[in-house]
């Protein structure tokens, strides 16, 4: 056993310096969630290359794998972080969508000066509008908040940049690898609007209600950028030529739109914004999904839940007494998902405004201890955040040709005692970095 | 009915300076008594010197013919600003709060602007004496009780020194700042600075005893300190101590500090009084009401928070006035007690915290606050409930002298109501 | 959509009877407004006023209620507040009409329950005064407890907030907490951003009839840009928007009406208007109505002036004149008694003091045909008390709108403390586990 680990600890040594997953690995023996099909309770996976190559109660281990004796041991696809900045450079005062939205103002200078460079619009004004950057491109393997995801149980984000009202198009990528471009899965799955309200000293827009206007006029803008780049495209002759507008491009490019929304007026609100954009349409937040389920599943639109629930301030005032409504929200907060599953609403965890990745077990566990099946749980970490960004061809469950993204636990996910045993990311294996587990971070 | 008010109106405008007169078939309420119809109010010199259903007129008065009109004492507003603020957004205007954490030495009454447009405006709802009230730092002065009439300030002042204003240090974590909407301060940064600040209020105080001390005994070259010497008045018991204390906590600590330096108090704009109800009924401490048009404290508060306060205030037996704060409210006060009625309060005891009650309070009982013998001649004359907007107050006499309705917004009025 | 759903904590379900309830009010003094007193009763049926009189028989499976000799009225109508929103002030431009309240309407604000019981059964949401032409504003009827969709008063006339004088001017000076200079900082500056928007949008109808034109014959031309700044502005040329405007000062006013003139539109509500009485004839003259405060004053420069006589003074000039709150500025529950304070200054008559809070915005938003009295075919949006409305000493008992009980005092009464015992259970229930060390510093 020691041996055989040993040898994988050089594997994954080599893969930093080459392309992901050459080799053959195999699990013999652990309990296995394939999410997509049923639990095996004792089975086999062969990785290849990177791909899954097989999964099964009784595949047959190629000879050549390095095996991994995975008695006591559950196996999961790959978790997935649905909405992140894991390996993305930092961005102060990036909305985290998380419950209550800070009323702390927002200062020009909080404004991250990156972004700001990025930010000279088109043609028109385009302001707070970098809806081209990508977060493929700003992706760096160097960043330790991937080493921490891996440690939480991560093997994929789904990062976002950006803290403009046209945050950037978000990126699907594996949380290791030696060189971004190979950690990429699909680079752009969708445009995030968040709502840096600024106040009236840092110019339009300043409030929700002028981020919403400038949202729609950006749309109607595309709309008729499309049609006059159709029209001068058929023929030029005659015709002033359309101006080169990249926030308008990057805005036409996005396949779908994330929208942040907690309470239930703002589910409300956005589901009908959404509706208005006429964009495939995906909610972030859902400090109120307990309440806003029947929506959603009316809408058939995804819902993105911050695992940071609302809690109690920190350091507050103890004579300081809160509100029935701000008790029932915290209160019931992690009933979201539970009745998002009842409603049969598509919805997916993300890490939000929860600090270290390794608290966010703990998190998800609430939800379950309010009543979400350990099924969905696993679904909303897997197999729906796939499917919600479209990449559920490619990963989300444990199936044959899928990527080799799977997370093994010693014991059941949502055990708290039960530890991380490894991940295995593109076919190669990641044991928890002691210097980072939750234990020696206290 | 119309023909004699014109009546009314016309004796009692012929009186030019204060004389002696009496108003005849009037319903007279005293305040310290039940109402009495159709009767006679005498007024000699400054004074009320007799009333009553069958009250002589001594020879030489002037008789005024009111027949069906309401007499009620002159009202109090007993957390006023009133002449020290003419106009809310110009900085300029205003002398409230000075600059410092502890300024006992200050004196409302010689701020306040006999001038001021508000004065007159404030009269013509029934106000006839405001406590004039500071508001800076911990200590922000001294309250003066002023009549609203007089070409100075000095003719103006009934009492100059009716309270200590004091705030005691906030432990208030959220800041509400108007640019910047509601923030959050963390609690043990705010719990650290309010406990640095007790201690400075507590020392004031023994610096203050200490004062006391020496100047009982004075040695050779011994300096009057005017900031401790506006004190002793406190220290003394004689002046009580306003403290503005709107929550549960701030109550609670100003209680207890009026106990630990065993001084009297006034608590003045009260929000959260539930738990103390008991304590401040059982202990008289009295009550300046806060300005009861504002919104209900927090999300889960009753929908007729703060106007049911009066009433609740009323049922535990503690004495209570109301109080403007704010330089456009003087006038509603009469409303604010209206308010109160309608939220349970009885009109009686509505009436009597705008009179007697605050008189009591404030120890001016003894000339203000309602229609008895030997008092000040403050009352007004309406053609009835003082509370409801309906009524029209038709006549107002301070100091037995009448005091003209008249103001920047009737001549605006009688002004613009020509051009139309 | 399941309406339980967007119930809050407050409301509660069993509040709300069905729509199309047949309910006979009973024992009533009826106030209509308009109409006069009846002393009698009231059907509603179907949501709307359906009769009025002395006696009315109930029909069958007709809910019946004693007013027990308690007062009705229409319900009441702010023209002016900042209620029901989770944002109302794009303040960062000088036309912001791009802005809808719409976008943000917030039926979860405990404003509308506090204004609901105060009587208040629809408002005018509008957008701040930080700009010279602000956001479209929102006609919405209190039905609390229901999704934002449902607030939306259908039918009402679109709207757009100007404002003049010291607010916009403030935004232009550099005193206004470090925020960028902004143009105007005068009130020269102001009209000239009246007279530029409308200028423009003179211009972009040009633009838009001129492609419809072209593209009609066949032309091979690019469309024109969707410019949601100018679409309003153009609404307000065609007459399809109503201008609710802002302001202070005579010679204010007066520059709005004659801006207003040059480019062909009428201004349909002179907001808060304090020193309308001064130009009450003009006003008048131009077709626009006042919604003023009752007696707010002396708060500022352009405040000075300010009389508590000036809905009286423009009444009398013919104005059609209204009170506003500006909510939370002033409050909804003492809207009655502002007009009940217009009897003590100007003493009209009860009729007149409730027209200004009822029929008159009504009019002003041009809903009249729908609320703001108690007739025959009317919504039935309707208020019971238990004395005279414009008493200090009334409470309102019941409120309804379109037929269904939205207020009931006893109910709110009733569920005070099982919200509070619910509230402390919860605190309890939730309380954090501190750590040890700074539990000791808190006492």
């Amino acid at each position: 056993m020691r041996r055989v680990l040993w040898c994988f600890g050089l594997v994954a040594a080599c893969a930093l310096a080459q392309p992901a997953g050459s080799g053959v690995l195999a699990i013999r023996g652990a309990r296995i969630h394939t999410v997509s099909g049923p639990v095996l309770a004792s089975g086999n996976v062969v990785l290849r290359n990177g791909l899954i190559e097989a999964v099964g109660a009784n595949v047959a281990i190629p000879p050549e794998a390095f095996v991994i004796d995975g008695a006591g041991l559950q196996v999961y696809p790959g978790l997935i972080d649905s909405l992140s900045t894991w390996g993305l450079p930092a961005a102060p005062g990036r909305p985290t969508g998380a419950p209550n939205p800070a009323p702390t103002p927002v200062t020009p200078a909080v404004l991250e000066q990156r972004i700001q460079t990025l930010d000279d619009g088109g043609p028109e004004e385009r302001p707070s509008n970098t809806s081209w950057v990508r977060a493929a491109d700003l992706l760096d393997p160097k960043l330790p908040t991937l080493a921490a995801a891996r440690n939480a149980g991560y093997t994929t984000a789904i990062g976002f940049p950006g803290t403009n009202v046209f945050a950037g198009q978000g990126s699907a990528y594996n949380v290791a690898g030696s060189r971004a471009r190979q950690m990429v899965i699909e680079d752009g799955v969708g445009q995030m609007i968040t709502l840096p309200v600024r106040g009236f000293g840092g110019g339009f827009p300043g409030s929700l209600i002028g981020i919403i206007s400038y949202v729609r006029q950006i749309y109607a803008d595309a709309e008729h950028y499309k049609a006059v780049q159709a029209l001068y495209e058929k023929d030029p002759r005659g015709l002033p030529r359309p101006p080169y507008d990249r926030a308008l491009d990057g805005v036409i490019a996005s396949r779908r739109l994330l929208l942040p929304a907690g309470r239930l007026a703002e589910i409300d609100r956005m589901l009908r914004f959404g509706q208005e954009l006429k964009q495939p349409l995906v909610l972030y937040g859902g400090t109120e999904a307990f309440r806003g389920a029947a929506l959603l599943a009316a809408a058939k639109v995804p819902m993105l839940i911050n695992l940071r629930w609302p809690e109690a301030e920190r350091d507050a005032d103890p004579f300081v007494k809160e509100s029935l409504r701000v008790l029932e929200t915290r209160d019931l907060a992690p009933t979201g998902p539970a009745e998002l599953a009842k409603a049969g609403v598509k919805f997916a965890f993300y890490s939000g405004g929860v600090e270290r990745p390794a608290d966010l077990r703990k998190a998800i566990k609430k939800a379950v201890d309010a009543g979400l099946s350990k099924e969905d749980a696993l679904k909303a970490l897997t197999l729906y955040p796939a499917q919600i960004f479209g990449i559920d061809n490619r990963l989300g469950s444990l199936e044959a040709g899928k990527i080799a993204n799977l997370t093994v636990i010693d014991g059941d996910l949502f055990d708290d005692r039960a530890k991380l045993k490894f991940t295995i990311i593109d076919g190669v294996k990641y044991e928890p970095t002691p210097e980072a587990t939750p234990e020696s971070n206290r | 009915m119309n023909r004699l008010i014109t009546l009314a109106v016309l004796a009692a405008a012929s009186l030019a300076h204060a004389e002696n007169f009496a108003l005849r078939g009037v319903t007279i309420h005293p305040v310290s008594a039940v109402e009495i119809p159709n009767a006679v109010l005498v007024v000699t010199g400054d004074r009320i010197t007799d009333f009553g259903p069958k009250a002589a007129i001594p020879k030489g008065h002037k008789v005024v013919e009111a027949k069906g009109l309401h007499v009620y004492p002159g009202m109090i507003d007993s957390a006023s600003v009133l002449g020290l603020s003419e106009i809310g957004s110009v900085r300029e205007t205003q002398d409230i709060a000075e600059l410092g954490d502890f300024n006992p030495q200050l004196r409302t009454m010689i701020a306040v602007n006999p001038g001021s447009e508000h004065i007159p405006v404030s009269r013509a709802n029934g106000i006839t004496s405001s406590v004039v009230v500071p508001s800076g730092g911990f200590i922000g002065g001294q309250a003066s009780i002023m009549h609203l009439d007089g070409w100075t300030w000095e003719e103006m002042a009934v009492s100059p020194s009716a309270a200590m204003q004091m705030r005691l240090p906030s432990q208030e974590a959220t800041v509400t700042g108007r640019a910047l909407g509601t923030g959050r301060r963390p609690y043990a940064e705010v719990k650290r600075r309010y406990e640095e600040q007790m201690q400075q209020v507590r020392l004031f105080f023994e610096a203050a005893r200490a004062y006391q001390a020496r100047k009982a005994n004075p040695v050779l070259g011994f300096k009057p300190d005017l900031r401790l010497e506006a004190m002793i008045p406190v220290l003394e018991g004689k002046t009580p101590l306003m403290i503005v204390a709107p929550k549960e906590r701030a109550i609670r600590d100003a209680l207890a500090f009026a106990e630990r330096e065993k001084v009297k108090v006034i608590l003045a704009g009260v929000r959260e009084v539930d738990p103390f109800l008991e304590e401040l009924g059982r202990k008289k401490i009295p009550v300046i009401l806060p300005d009861l048009y504002q919104v209900p404290l927090e999300e889960d508060a009753s929908i007729d928070e703060p106007l049911d306060i009066p009433a609740k205030l009323a049922k535990a037996g503690i004495p209570f006035a109301f109080g403007s704060y704010n330089i456009e409210r003087p006038r509603n006060l009469p409303f604010q007690a209206g308010n109160a009625v309608g939220n349970g309060l009885s009109h009686d005891a509505a009436i009597r915290a705008l009179t007697l009650g605050a008189a009591e309070i404030w120890g001016v009982a003894d000339r203000l606050g309602s229609i008895d013998k030997g008092k000040f001649a403050d009352f007004i004359l309406t053609d009835g409930d003082p509370l409801e907007p309906k009524t029209q107050i038709r006549q107002m006499w301070i100091l037995g002298k009448p005091v003209s309705l008249e103001n920047r917004h009737t001549k605006l009025y009688e002004q613009y109501k020509k051009r139309l | 959509m399941n309406r339980r759903l967007f119930l809050s904590t407050l409301a509660s379900a069993s509040l709300l009877r069905a729509v199309g309830e047949t309910i006979l009010i009973k024992n009533a003094k009826i106030l209509t407004v308009t109409k006069g007193r009846v002393d009698g009763s009231l059907l509603i049926r179907d949501g709307k006023i359906a009769e009025i009189g002395a006696s009315v028989m109930a029909p069958a499976g007709a809910v019946t209620i004693d007013a027990a000799g308690g007062f009705l009225m229409p319900g009441i109508v702010d023209c002016h507040a900042h209620v029901g929103a989770d944002a109302i002030n794009e303040g960062t431009i000088s036309v912001s009409s791009m802005v809808r309240i719409e976008d943000v309407l917030a039926p979860d604000d405990i404003q509308i329950y506090r204004g609901l019981a105060a009587g208040v059964t629809t408002s005018n949401v509008l957008h701040g005064s930080a700009n010279t032409i602000g956001g479209q504003c929102s006609v919405v009827k209190m039905r609390w407890g229901k999704p934002a969709t449902q607030m939306v008063f259908s039918g009402a006339k679109p709207g757009i907030k100007f404002a003049l004088g010291e607010n916009v001017k403030r935004s232009g000076s550099n005193t206004n907490f470090g925020a960028t200079l902004r143009y105007p900082a005068t009130r020269m500056g102001v009209e000239d951003v009246v007279r530029e928007a409308f200028n423009d949008a003179r211009a972009y109808q040009r633009q838009r009839d001129e492609y419809q034109t072209r593209a009609g014959k066949g032309e091979r031309v690019a469309p024109p840009r969707r410019d949601f700044k100018l679409e309003p502005l153009v609404e307000v040329l065609e007459g399809k928007r109503l201008v609710h405007a802002h302001c202070y000062r005579s010679d204010e006013i007066l520059m709005l009406l004659r801006a207003a003139e040059e480019f062909g539109f009428k201004i349909r509500t002179l907001q808060h208007g304090l020193e309308a009485y001064k130009v009450a004839k003009e006003i008048a003259k131009h077709g626009a109505g006042v919604s003023t405060f009752a007696d707010s004053w002396s708060y500022k420069i352009e405040a000075y002036d300010a009389i508590p006589y000036n809905a009286a003074l423009c009444m009398k000039a013919g104005v059609l004149t209204s009170l506003n709150t500006d909510a939370p500025v002033t409050q909804q529950r003492h809207l009655l008694q502002d007009a009940a304070k217009t009897q003590r200054y100007g003493q009209l008559t009860d009729d007149e003091a409730l027209s200004l809070v009822t029929i008159n915005p009504a009019k002003q938003l041009m809903i009249e045909d729908r609320v703001g009295s108690l007739e025959v075919g009317k919504d039935a949006d309707i208020v019971l008390t238990d004395k005279h409305p414009l008493s200090l000493y009334t409470k309102v008992q019941k409120v309804f709108i379109d037929g269904e009980v939205y207020f009931d005092r006893e109910q709110d009464v009733r569920e005070r403390s099982l919200r509070a015992a619910r509230r402390k259970a919860l605190a309890e229930k939730l309380k954090p586990a501190a750590p040890p060390a700074q539990k000791k510093g808190a006492r």
